[in-house]
């Protein structure tokens, strides 16, 4: 049977230049705007030893945003085939729950400063090119492997 | 209020005498007559009654802009600082430098297009940007740090920010003293780490959560696209920046295989030309291009190039200035018997190395010269010309000492670039600054013979070689391609569009990619204002006509101020470096570079007596207000 599990964003440090364009793509993209507070995938700059980091959801496999999602399968929703979180926007009422329950620091979901609404990186679901991101980063440095 | 697009909207005005902080909407400055970058600069240091003040009087601007593209996915990422320029020799001009890094980016996202800094603070600050949230801040922790460690410093409280720094030579005012964003990502020419310094400014710090806004991402996207497919295609010139190019092929293997870590560059530019590379016990750092080929200029281990490179950011000095300059001065003064070691070592107080006779190490000599510099301490800081006049009279032959100078320096006191042919002569005759560091599309479109590609630009269908061999060339329509190039790189420095992913020689084809109409193209798409290539041309047009206003109103300049140094209408001046550069079998002929200036007026409808804009011209360009100003002051023809 065909593995269709999405699989998550693997970020090759070694490789990241910091440039901005995968913040730039996902906002722009997503959001109809550009700047990193609007990304859903971010970079956390260190430009002193060239180590940055890169935030964004890895999809887990027991997601704490989703359990403690008042309107878990309206709001905060699995897809069933690939096991992609995703939020519908019409359906959050920003209640910021899922920011905090998200147990990594930064967290991986953040609040909308304009439509005061939870947003998190989905894998650009439903592009069938793929996530963004991964497609005009310059140097591979963020890839989604095929193989799980 | 409408929808934005491109530009953020708003201008800084911040006065470090009072504390005073006043916002006004980009709108009042005309963006789109004047779009950002140089162009906005020039138009506020105008509304600013172009202050006719000292460089290090309060009353100085630093007035730092992004573009309208600037934050966009592309090649936007530079900033510009405009002010008055301590570097400029022997006045002090109003000039600009760029830089790239984030910082510009930052800004946008911060919700300003430009930050203008006024008068002078009593004690160290620094400058808090955080969107809405600007503070100037107390320095005294960093007032005193090299620049890469205040910016570590300051970012345990400015979380994130991206900050422009000056270090111990912009404290202590040297001329040729940087402004730094990150490690590398500098406003080079002209001294602004000293205005900064003047100020008691110590940096800047922004982080933006804002957005710019993009008015047709479905047209902007393709085009950039294009541009990244069709860049695959050329010779990856910038490519041969990741090292130490200049120096022999192990040097350049040494560095490749054991210092070389990755790219970084612009924000949001998918090039990323810049190469880091770390030695532990020295410091990680981004270099390029000129980086690699000053400091081997006296270097040759690998270490000592790069203790140089990475000193140099820290102490924040301009890296084009001190290697091509004083060095290069003794080098040359000493081997033609002018300078003495017993001299240098003695009355100019340098450990001599064994390139002017002595027994220093190259490491000796370059950290007892760069702290010198960096110290303030005068003659060294005050860069190449202040020091050459310094020591005239004490030195045995200060005659022949002041016609080297005079080799290596041009008109406005910067350390020699390329002049590579006529066309830039004259547009480094008729500049405030370092042209050629500011247009390298005098360097790079011409570098190999292509007369495909100046025919396609309506220039004269010379060959680059033919052009900078004067028994080859001809004074003929040189003022063509002067003036497009000026205006060109006037619109560049305002959009603000990268220098060197712009070079016309993989800039021209297809249809899409002709500079011109890319430019247009994707101004319009950004900003959804629709602007075609005849329209944006006016508009460099507009902002080198300004800048000309500019030198006018505040330093009289007039067709006498236009002119090289006496001995390039001399001799025959190669570069410095004994590269194969620069123009050939000179001397430039005196009588036909007048004839060529006057063709050069008469092209820019300026008036020949005196080199300056006429009424008809300005007013044709929307500037009429400048032409009345010029008139009340007596300074229009």
């Amino acid at each position: 049977m065909e593995d269709t599990r999405s699989g998550a964003i693997v970020y090759q440090q070694g490789l990241c230049s910091a440039c901005g364009v995968c913040e730039v793509m996902c906002s722009l993209w997503h959001e109809g705007m550009v700047g990193p507070a609007f990304a859903r995938s971010n970079i956390l700059r260190d430009p002193f030893t060239a180590k940055h980091r890169h935030i964004t959801c890895p999809q887990c496999d027991d997601p704490a945003c989703y359990f403690v999602c008042p309107s878990k399968d309206k709001a905060l929703c699995i897809d069933k085939a690939t096991g992609v979180i995703y939020i519908n926007e019409g359906a959050c009422n920003g209640c910021g729950l899922c920011v905090d329950a998200c147990p990594f620091d930064p967290s991986r979901i953040k609040l909308h400063a304009v439509k005061k609404v939870a947003f998190k990186c989905d894998l650009c679901m439903g592009r069938k090119e793929g996530p963004l991101c991964v497609e005009h980063c310059p140097f591979q440095a963020l890839i989604l492997p095929k193989d799980k | 209020m409408g929808e934005q697009f491109g530009w953020a909207g708003t201008i800084l005005f911040i006065d470090l005498s009072n504390g005073r902080i006043t916002r006004v909407p980009t709108t009042e400055y005309r963006p789109e007559e004047f779009m950002g970058g140089v162009g906005l600069n020039t138009k506020i240091f105008w509304e600013l009654e172009c202050p006719e003040v000292k460089a290090f009087h309060p009353n100085n601007p630093i007035i730092i802009s992004a573009g309208p593209l600037t934050g966009t996915y592309g090649p936007f990422g530079r900033g510009l600082i405009s002010t008055i320029s301590p570097q400029c020799y022997p006045l002090e001009l109003f000039a600009y430098s760029s830089f790239g890094g984030r910082f510009a980016s930052e800004l946008k996202f911060a919700g300003y297009d430009t930050i203008v800094i006024l008068g002078r603070s009593e004690k160290p600050v620094y400058l808090s940007i955080q969107d809405e949230e600007v503070r100037i801040k107390r320095a005294d922790k960093v007032w005193g740090m090299d620049t890469f460690l205040a910016q570590q410093t300051l970012l345990a409280d400015e979380v994130d920010a991206s900050i422009l720094v000056i270090g111990p030579a912009g404290e202590n005012l040297s001329r040729i003293a940087i402004i730094l964003n990150e490690t590398n990502f500098a406003a080079g020419q002209g001294g602004f780490g000293a205005v900064m310094g003047s100020k008691n400014l110590k940096a800047i710090a922004v982080k933006g959560t804002s957005s710019v806004k993009v008015a047709r991402p479905y047209e902007s996207l393709p085009l950039i696209k294009m541009m990244i497919e069709e860049n695959k295609k050329v010779e990856d010139w910038v490519g041969r920046f990741r090292g130490p190019y200049t120096t022999p092929k192990e040097t350049q293997e040494i560095f490749a295989r054991n210092y070389y870590v990755k790219q970084i560059g612009c924000y949001g530019c998918p090039r990323q030309c810049v190469s880091i590379h770390h030695i532990p016990e020295i410091g990680l750092s981004g270099a390029k291009c000129g980086d690699w080929q000053w400091a081997p200029m006296f270097c040759s281990a690998p270490k000592d190039i790069w203790e140089a490179n990475v000193l140099m950011q820290k102490l924040g000095l301009n890296s084009f200035d001190i290697t091509c300059g004083i060095p290069v001065l003794l080098y040359r003064a000493h081997k033609a018997g002018v300078l003495s070691t017993k001299e240098i070592e003695e009355d100019i107080g340098f450990p001599a190395p064994q390139w002017l006779g002595g027994q220093a190490t190259d490491h000796q000599f370059l950290s007892v010269f760069f702290h010198k510099v960096a110290n303030g301490e005068i003659p060294y800081s005050q860069g190449t010309p202040r020091f050459t006049d310094y020591f005239k009279e004490r030195l045995s032959n200060g005659k022949g000492l002041m016609n080297l100078q005079k080799e290596l320096y041009t008109a406005r006191g910067y350390a020699y670039h390329h002049m590579e042919d006529l066309g830039s002569a004259l547009h480094w005759a008729t500049d405030t600054r370092n042209p050629i560091g500011s247009s390298h599309e005098y360097r790079y479109p011409f570098r190999d013979p292509s007369p495909e590609v100046m025919e396609h630009f309506g220039f004269p269908p010379y060959s680059s070689y033919q052009i900078r061999d004067l028994t080859k060339t001809s004074y003929e329509k040189v003022e063509i391609v002067t003036k497009w190039v000026q205006e060109h790189q006037c619109l560049k420095n305002s959009l603000t569009l990268c220098e060197f992913w712009t070079d016309l020689s993989n800039f021209y084809h297809p249809p899409e990619m002709d500079i011109r109409i890319f430019e247009s193209s994707i101004f319009s798409a950004i900003t959804g204002i629709n602007m075609n290539p005849e329209q944006l041309a006016h508009t460099g047009e507009r902002i080198w006509n300004l800048r000309r206003a500019v030198m006018v109103r505040r330093e009289n300049r007039t067709r006498e101020d236009d002119t090289l140094n006496e001995p390039y209408f001399e001799k025959s001046i190669t570069c410095p470096g004994g590269v194969s550069r620069g123009l050939q079998n000179g001397p430039i002929d005196r009588v036909k570079f007048e004839r060529l200036k006057d063709k050069y007026y008469e092209l820019r409808g300026w008036d020949v007596k005196t080199g300056r804009p006429t009424r008809g011209k300005l007013e044709e360009l929307g500037l009429k207000e400048v032409a009345n100003k010029l008139t009340s002051l007596g300074k229009l023809p």
